[in-house]
């Protein structure tokens, strides 16, 4: 397997740097440039020429591109021309912020996702099973921004429960104070992105549930008289998780996306909203460097789940 | 506050006229008076009669800055580039040298104090003797030069480079890289002394007023941040995390790209500030009425539009004040071309759009008094002039601007030889005519306002179209007109905001390259040049010129005025001494709390 997992990482290799150029060709394709538009009337454009200059943007692609690589190589990802500060520093702070949100939503996503799916292949059929399916359609229809809005307004401004800007109180000081406080900022979008993010696993879990109940094994251990909870527990809910094990790369490396709905309505910092107005702004190191970490996390996570998958289900094998 | 950026943004616009009713009861108000064409009037100050209470003022103010990313977080006004960072670092004084009074006109009493030497064309700036930074370090001659250093340096980062500061001498050689120093700053008591000379070729009537391109107006700590190469300064932590600063208050704390906090200033020069605690917070323009709406804050900075308005103006314990923004949009006609040889526009003369009368017609067929009326709530109003009302002395209130007149229009075509033939007019050699309209891509409502032009000009007979039939994205938009020399567009809407110093020559002036409709004529340099001439000194005489160039470019019709807009923000009833009149130089000292929590 070992073998396997390093032939994969080498593959890698040649994919990320196609990417990379891919990304570095159609970055620069954009219509305007990091000073289109940013410009004080009372500059004088001839200032942005030389800006543009100094900052190699006038060279050809090839040796553009040539620059960034070395730069890359020597852990420098370049200089962002809108925040006018080196891109690792920049992705970092957004990195952590990102990090912590999307975690405690995937955590919550999964403790209510995965017994909603076992409870409700369980009691296919009956009541249980269809509010849970309704639930799961329901949330899965409506527009995830629209939930947030509502969500900011009822839990946040009306009620008043959550805080609803940042990442942070302003006032909180102190080590303790300060995850209490980022873990509190964290909880309401957090909550809501489980609550409306759980149709994918519940529905896959559910019909594996209900496709184990019938099986030879699970008959047999009835008639062994196991009990059912123990059914449940040991054999279905363990053969059940299959599918979910394939997400679970992809879940992994994906912490790090962002979302760019919840990071605007919740002026939260993030990943996200990061790279839309690196976009906008044409900001190519910060573009360039985002594309580039997404893409070799998606690698990544391909990889991981299927070393997941093979760890879970010993009739997998990577070979 | 004042804040110079070239707005491209798509958001600027939303209109309106004449909403009748406005929910202003209140103690509020001040003698001011709706601008022309407003319907909505808006007083620049709260005049809260409550009694300050002490308590209250020790505990916090609470800002939201309206804005739907994170902000950069570069305290250095000579480098950062947009109004984000402006606003969450307000208190700090934006490191302003000078005060000014209502018109913008420099004024001593500030940081320093200004005198311009016309015989020796010398600006002599002298610090105040109890001027220092907020780590008790004091502001030196040095500290006045430095930012110029900033901004003019071969690597910088800033954007901030004027034309104009090649006026200073020595200037010119240290912006190419060839000189060390710019020589024409000399320091009579030396570099940690109080007076800084800044030697011009020529000084001009604009340098009497804030915001003008020839001198830079805030200071820069040379002491502290000396060891920084200035292309790393926006990075440094000396700008980034623990910034220092001469204003009334300094930074408490910094969460980066959320939120700042503010305590007073112990080595402040001025009027000790009354509130002890100031959070700024940025709030996502989409929740920024409900924000408002649940009294989380005391008032609100940055962006907020008609629709905003009409969400809170009827909202109890929150008053609307305002001014007319620093800020126009309008409509721009391609006449020609950049000639980069000669480094000058040049108008040709068989452009489309070269016809006056038929610029003038596509003018009087808009219905920009309905469209401001439907979609600004009373915080658009249509304009008149090139120059906005905010400039009370400049602006030419008489102008009439380019009100709905179809007949109008449909007579001028005819006059032009525009003659109809089916459905559409053709030009006066009888060729077919289509005329591409620029329309940045923006909000519902601005979608809407655009149909509506096209749908006015198809009734006056012209085929008008969007540029590929659509609407474009801000940077093909503007690396579209920059260009210098394009046939993409043939009209276009656009914005400007313009510095607290108006003189147009950089956006309208033969050499300027933001003259991107090209437009250029002997009279036209006259007029702008005699606003800053020798004779402008005189203030009625510069009044007048201003005056005589609004009427002349909207004879030319070269480029029309579409809308003028407040910049507003409600504030809350607790807050007592809110007052946006630049004349206010104390702004944040002035503010006090009557009550201990938002009500």
């Amino acid at each position: 397997m070992w073998k396997t997992i390093l032939r994969r990482i080498l593959i890698m290799i040649p994919e990320v740097i196609i990417l990379s150029i891919l990304v570095f060709l159609l970055a620069k394709a954009m219509p305007g440039d990091p000073f289109t538009g940013s410009i004080n009337p009372k500059a004088d454009p001839a200032q942005i020429h030389h800006l543009m200059k100094i900052n190699g943007l006038y060279d050809p692609w090839y040796q553009q591109y040539w620059n960034w690589v070395v730069h890359l190589f020597h852990g420098n990802l370049g200089q962002s021309y809108q925040y006018q500060e080196p891109v690792t520093r920049l992705i970092a702070g957004r990195a952590t912020n990102t990090l912590w949100l999307a975690l405690v939503t995937m955590v919550l996503t999964y403790a209510m996702a995965l017994p909603m799916g076992v409870f409700a292949g369980r009691h296919e059929g009956k009541l249980p099973d269809t509010v849970i399916r309704v639930y799961t359609y329901v949330t899965y229809c409506i527009p995830f921004f629209v939930i947030l809005v509502l969500g900011i307004w009822v839990f946040g401004y009306v009620l008043g429960w959550f805080p609803t800007t940042g990442s942070i109180a302003t006032d909180a000081n102190g080590w303790l104070q300060t995850i209490g406080s980022r873990f509190y900022h964290i909880l309401l979008p957090a909550i809501l992105g489980a609550l409306f993010g759980t149709v994918n696993i519940v529905q896959y879990l559910r019909s594996e549930v209900i496709d184990a109940k019938h099986s030879d094994y699970v008959r047999t251990a009835r008639a062994k008289g196991v009990p059912s909870k123990d059914i449940y527990r040991h054999h279905i809910f363990r053969n059940s998780l299959l599918p979910i094990a394939a997400f679970a790369g992809y879940s992994i490396t994906g912490l790090l996306n962002g979302s760019i709905f919840t990071e605007t309505v919740f002026s939260y910092p993030g990943m996200g909203l990061l790279f839309i107005n690196s976009i906008s702004y044409r900001d190519y190191t910060v573009i360039t460097a985002l594309v580039l970490i997404y893409g070799i996390l998606n690698l990544l996570g391909t990889l991981l789940s299927d070393i997941i998958l093979s760890v879970v289900d010993p009739r997998i094998r990577i070979e | 506050m004042v804040k110079k950026k070239l707005v491209l943004s798509a958001m600027a616009v939303l209109a309106t006229l004449s909403l009748a009713a406005c929910s202003n009861k209140s103690s509020s108000s001040s003698s001011s008076t709706a601008p022309t064409g407003a319907s909505v009037k808006l007083s620049e100050s709260y005049d809260n009669t409550a009694a300050v209470s002490q308590a209250a003022n020790k505990g916090t103010l609470k800002v939201a800055e309206a804005n739907n990313s994170p902000f950069q977080g570069i305290t250095d006004p000579a480098l950062a580039s947009n109004a984000e960072d402006t606003d969450v670092f307000a208190p700090g004084g934006g490191d302003n040298l000078f005060n000014v009074d209502k018109n913008y006109k420099i004024v001593n009493g500030g940081l320093a104090n200004l005198k311009l030497d016309r015989a020796n064309n010398t600006a002599t700036i002298t610090l105040r003797k109890n001027a220092k930074w907020s780590n008790g370090m004091p502001v030196t001659a040095k500290d006045v030069e430095y930012p110029y250093e900033v901004i003019g340096n071969k690597n910088t980062t800033s954007q901030q480079f004027s034309s104009d500061f090649n006026d200073i001498q020595g200037m010119a050689a240290y912006h190419a890289g060839k000189a060390k120093t710019i020589s024409g700053f000399t320091y009579p008591n030396g570099q940690n002394g109080r007076t800084t000379v800044i030697h011009f070729a020529h000084v001009t009537p604009s340098m009497q007023y804030s915001g003008n391109s020839f001198m830079w107006a805030a200071v820069e700590p040379y002491e502290y941040v000396k060891n920084v190469p200035i292309a790393k300064l926006a990075a440094s932590t000396q700008v980034r995390k623990n910034p220092i600063f001469t204003g009334p208050y300094k930074l408490n704390k910094l969460v980066e790209g959320e939120s700042t906090t503010w305590v007073p200033n112990p080595y402040y020069y001025g009027k000790k500030p009354q509130i002890k605690h100031i959070s700024i917070n940025v709030v996502s323009s989409n929740n920024i009425d409900k924000a408002v709406q649940s009294k989380k804050y005391d008032f609100v900075t940055g962006g907020l539009e008609g629709t905003d308005y009409n969400e809170l103006k009827g909202l109890k314990n929150y008053h609307m004040i305002g001014s007319p923004a620093l800020s126009y949009d309008y409509f721009g006609f391609n006449l020609g071309y950049f000639d980069t040889k000669t480094g000058e526009n040049v108008m040709d003369p068989k452009a489309k759009m070269a016809n006056k009368n038929l610029r003038e017609a596509m003018l009087y067929a808009l219905n920009l008094d309905q469209v401001a009326k439907k979609f600004g709530y009373g915080m658009t109003w249509r304009a008149n002039t090139l120059i906005p009302p905010v400039f009370k002395q400049y602006y030419n209130a008489s102008e009439k601007g380019f009100p709905l007149n179809i007949k109008k229009a449909n007579q001028l075509l005819d006059k032009a030889g525009y003659k109809k033939q089916g459905k559409w007019r053709v030009q006066p050699n009888g060729k077919p005519l289509t005329i591409y309209f620029g329309a940045m891509t923006g909000t519902s409502a601005q979608a809407a306002e655009y149909q509506d032009y096209l749908q006015q000009w198809h009734k006056i007979g012209l085929n008008v179209q969007l540029v590929g039939g659509k609407t474009m994205e801000m940077n093909s938009f503007y690396s579209t007109l920059q260009a210098p020399k394009q046939n993409k567009i043939d009209v276009w809407a656009g914005a400007w905001s313009v510095s607290s110093e108006p003189t147009p020559t950089q956006i309208y002036g033969k050499d300027a390259t933001f003259n991107m409709g090209h437009f250029v004529s002997a009279k036209n340099t006259q007029l702008m040049n005699e606003m800053n001439s020798n004779k402008a000194w005189n203030q009625s005489y510069r009044i007048k010129a201003f005056k005589q160039w609004q009427t002349y470019m909207n004879q030319q019709a070269a480029v029309g005025p579409d809308s003028f807009s407040y910049a507003w923000a409600p504030v809350n009833k607790r807050v007592k001494g809110y007052n946006i009149n630049p004349a206010n130089n104390e702004f944040w000292s002035n503010l006090s709390l009557t009550c201990p929590h938002v009500q």
